[in-house]
């Protein structure tokens, strides 16, 4: 039962420690941080329509960190999410330009596998380098990130640019309103049933499939696994391909839904965000779902505060690196703090 | 001119004493080892022999006591200043950096430094170091390039090129060669004529004989006796100061009266079962490849039929590892067969294995037979999923059920399965990991080690439990360095030293003979 506690008020506690951090950091750069905070919780959840504007940041940010959530529980730091976001869109954009005129119920479905397969094959890569070879896939990964955003510039300012466009970003063709599944609020009853969809696909495959609980043994103790006949390869090469196929598939809404076109270097932190995303909530898929609200919200705040407030958006980015420093730590801060408080009140 | 010497000891342990948590691993052991000459310091495998050469060194601090070196205290736990008092300790598994050159690794392998350097000057620097050692090695090789004898002897000359006048040697001998062997023993001549204080942690009794002036020995964390000069002591009162035949006697009263019923039972079985004798495990000439952890199986041949629990006897580190990890599926053999139960499995992975009825208890119960921070449930289906296809359904609720009853079955003292396993004492986590392999498919048991550090009642578990494993007519093959355990509940017993079963002995089992067996003192 503690384990369950300390899965919940782990977060909270960092979250508080972060506020604390952060404030102190606002004092001294001469904003009043009571002020800050609570112009951050209104335009992340208490302003008018604050809620459906973060849920337009959630809604991705959930289906990525489900996947990065899978790989990590495995034991695979698969932190290449950005990369295979962009290759997901990347791949869909292509269906959308090669069956221009063929029915949306076909083409939107279509993109979205090809944005699955896509972000699949970008992640299966280095996951084949690991599993085989040994290579760190941590820098593989990272590197992977790199390579996708040349693709996605190429692909924006080369093949499919769109030649009408003058604005200071290569982008490709805004696709026809028939092909979007929601406005640029991206909030729309097909985008929240494809990310219910993948919430429960994601729980049922962690908690109640083989495969989740041997990722989780092989994600603790790969040894112990092995001494039980079980086949390390398999499950990490499915971890990376589940992390490359929801990172894709997030891609490709992102292109059917606000964005409605793929723009050269845009949303440039959704893969890394993600990841503290699937930290914070400790990889539970439940967890997520309010993490990556809660990180949502952040992110609809960034884009609110320096227009109500003055306080640059980068706010919001020491904060969230705060709670990444803190997550970090948190082997010892768990042990050592978090631990002895709980012992200490219970014994 | 001894006597002389022995008045100022080279090391001097005052009441030295060293626990991890709340096991004992040095206890009041006080000795003065003299200066000069060549001095072993024996015992089994957790005796206390490596704590020992890490306290003089000054890697672990003792929890009191004092250490003198050439008469000077010095300060406890500080590598630094066993260090500047002219201590160097050349490690059991070598710390040198493979990628570098002999030079590089003389000059900056341990403890770094900055600044440019010529690799002529330094090849020459020590070139001549090297020669002045009579060790005949190119500076400019690479260290991943080199003979493990080489590798050892650079560690040596690296130990050596500070004013070093005491030598540690952990197990230097554990892996080389015989060969090799007989080169360390002429180097280490040499350099003790030189007036370099040695000291050797050793277990093999022969070896201590071709090399060494004095003996202490150690035994469960305390001094037995040391140091007696070498040519007063007989070889034949050695053996059992190291492996403790009195301890033995005392422990085998306490168990007898619960297992005899057993055993008659058991003797009745294998007697009606002899005429018709089945194999539970076919090892044929099996090799492998070679590393450098320890000694591999070279040429190994066990049998073990059904109704029958087989002992490998041997101290740790010949090969017995290997042998687990190869009926694992872990290591590669490089030729031979292994069966199961009468199907061929040489090339089938642990999990088909697993389905010819083959079930491992892994030497190390923490890291390779348990997940600690996984939840006592996870761990004990582990098995079971680890064969399943990846996508099988599974209802957690019943099988925590189930492994709430199998963990009541087998007596495991838990509060919930959903609790981690690191919290279970080790009996209890022996037991959860027995509660898991031997179900009614199993057929054959590897287990290795699986006493090790419990106490009497778990140990006596563990004991019933495989005898009645063998009741049921599994094939057990008991991996152990532990006599008394061989003795207890073997039907017979092979000896395996340097990667080879050199014999097999039948009860009643003599200590002293297996014992000098298990050291390489054939008899």
């Amino acid at each position: 039962m503690t384990g369950k506690i300390d899965i919940i008020i782990r977060p909270l506690v960092f979250i508080l420690l972060a506020t604390i951090l952060c404030g102190i950091v606002f004092e001294i750069s001469g904003f009043s941080a009571i002020l800050m905070f609570n112009s951050i919780l209104e335009g992340a959840f208490f302003g008018s329509r604050s809620l459906e504007k973060s849920l337009r940041w959630a809604l991705p940010l959930f289906i990525t960190a489900v996947g990065v959530g899978i790989s990590f529980r495995c034991g695979f730091f698969n932190i290449g999410a950005q990369g295979q976001f962009y290759i997901g869109t990347v791949c869909a954009v292509y269906v959308t330009e090669y069956m221009s005129g063929v029915q949306a119920v076909i083409v939107i479905p279509l993109g979205m596998i090809a944005g699955m397969a896509g972000g699949a094959l970008w992640s299966l890569w280095p996951g084949y380098l690991k599993l085989r070879y040994g290579v760190d896939e941590v820098i593989t990964t990272l590197m992977s990130n790199f390579i996708a955003g040349l693709i996605l510039v190429y692909v924006t300012s080369g093949p499919l640019k769109d030649q009408s466009g003058s604005g200071q970003q290569a982008s490709t063709k805004i696709l026809p309103s028939e092909l979007r599944i929601s406005d640029a609020n991206g909030v729309s009853p097909t985008i929240i049933a494809i990310t219910i969809t993948v919430g429960i696909f994601g729980w049922l495959l962690v908690n109640r499939t083989s495969f989740g609980t041997l990722s989780s043994l092989a994600g603790r103790n790969p040894t112990m696994l092995k001494y039980q006949g079980g086949k390390i390869w398999q499950l990490g090469l499915a971890s990376f391909i589940i992390c490359g196929m929801l990172a894709g598939l997030s891609g490709s809404i992102e292109l059917f839904g606000p964005t409605g076109r793929v723009v050269s270097g845009f949303l440039p932190t959704h893969g890394f965000t993600a990841i503290l995303v699937a930290l914070v909530a400790s990889y539970a898929v439940i967890g997520t779902a309010f993490s990556a609200l809660f990180f949502g919200g952040l992110f609809s705040a960034a884009l609110f505060l320096p227009i109500f407030t003055g306080l640059p958006t980068s706010a919001i980015d020491l904060f969230n690196a705060i709670i990444a420093l803190l997550i970090t730590a948190r082997i010892t801060l768990g042990k050592n703090f978090l631990g002895n408080l709980w012992n200490r009140n219970h014994d | 001119m001894t006597e002389k010497l022995i008045d100022i000891p080279a090391i001097s342990c005052r009441d030295v004493c060293v626990s991890f948590g709340t096991v004992s691993a040095l206890s009041d052991v006080s000795v003065d080892l003299p200066l000069g000459g060549i001095h072993a310091v024996v015992g089994q495998n957790g005796a206390g022999k490596t704590t020992f050469a890490r306290v003089i060194t000054g890697i672990i601090k003792p929890d009191s006591g004092s250490l003198l070196i050439n008469g000077k205290k010095i300060l406890l736990g500080s590598v630094a200043s066993s260090r500047s008092a002219g201590i160097e300790l050349v490690h059991q598994s070598f710390a040198l950096p493979p990628s570098f050159t002999v030079a590089e690794a003389l000059e900056y392998g341990l403890g770094g430094g900055f600044g440019f350097f010529k690799k002529r000057d330094l090849n020459q620097r020590w070139r001549q170091h090297l020669e002045a050692l009579e060790m005949d090695i190119d500076p400019r090789h690479h260290i991943r390039d080199l003979p493990i004898e080489h590798q050892q002897a650079v560690e040596i000359a690296r130990a050596l090129s500070s004013s070093a006048s005491i030598l540690i040697l952990d197990e230097p001998t554990a892996v080389l060669s015989p060969s090799g062997i007989t080169g360390l023993f002429k180097r280490l001549r040499r350099l003790s004529e030189t007036g370099v204080t040695i000291v050797l942690i050793l277990h093999k009794i022969r070896e201590i004989y071709e090399v060494t002036d004095t003996i202490t020995v150690l035994r469960k964390g305390k001094l037995i006796d040391g140091p007696m000069q070498l040519d007063k002591t007989k070889p034949e009162s050695l053996t059992p100061m190291i492996m403790g035949a009195k301890n033995l006697k005392e422990r085998i009263s306490v168990n007898s009266g619960q297992n005899t019923e057993i055993k008659i039972l058991d003797q009745n079985a294998v007697s009606r079962l002899t005429a018709v004798k089945q194999h539970a495990l076919e090892i044929e000439s099996v090799s492998t490849e070679t590393t450098t952890q320890e000694v591999s199986p070279e040429n190994m041949s066990i049998n073990v039929y059904q109704h029958e629990i087989v002992g490998i006897a041997g101290v740790e580190g010949n090969g017995q590892v290997t042998l687990l990890r190869v009926l694992a599926g872990l290591s590669n053999i490089r030729k031979g067969s292994i069966r199961i139960c009468g199907q061929e499995a040489t090339h089938l992975n642990l999990s088909k294995r697993r389905w010819l009825g083959l079930r491992i208890i892994p030497f190390d119960r923490n890291s390779e037979g348990l997940s600690l921070t996984s939840t006592l449930w996870e761990n004990w289906v582990a098995s079971e999923l680890a064969v399943a296809p990846l996508l099988r359904w599974i209802n957690p609720m019943k099988i925590k059920e189930r492994c709430k009853n199998s963990m009541s079955d087998w007596g495991v003292a838990y509060n919930s399965p959903e609790q981690k396993a690191a919290y279970l004492s080790g009996g209890n986590c022996q037991k959860l990991i027995l509660s898991r392999e031997l179900n009614d498919e199993a057929r054959m048991i590897v287990a290795a080690q699986p006493t090790r550090g419990l106490d009497i009642g778990s140990t006596n578990f563990v004991w019933t439990t495989l005898e009645s494993a063998r009741s049921r007519g599994c094939g057990v093959l008991l991996i152990s360095s532990d006599l008394d355990e061989l003795f207890e509940i073997s039907d017979r017993i092979l000896v395996m030293l340097s990667g080879r079963i050199i014999c097999e002995l039948n009860p009643p089992y003599d200590m002293e003979a297996t014992g000098r067996a298990m050291v390489g003192e054939a008899g």
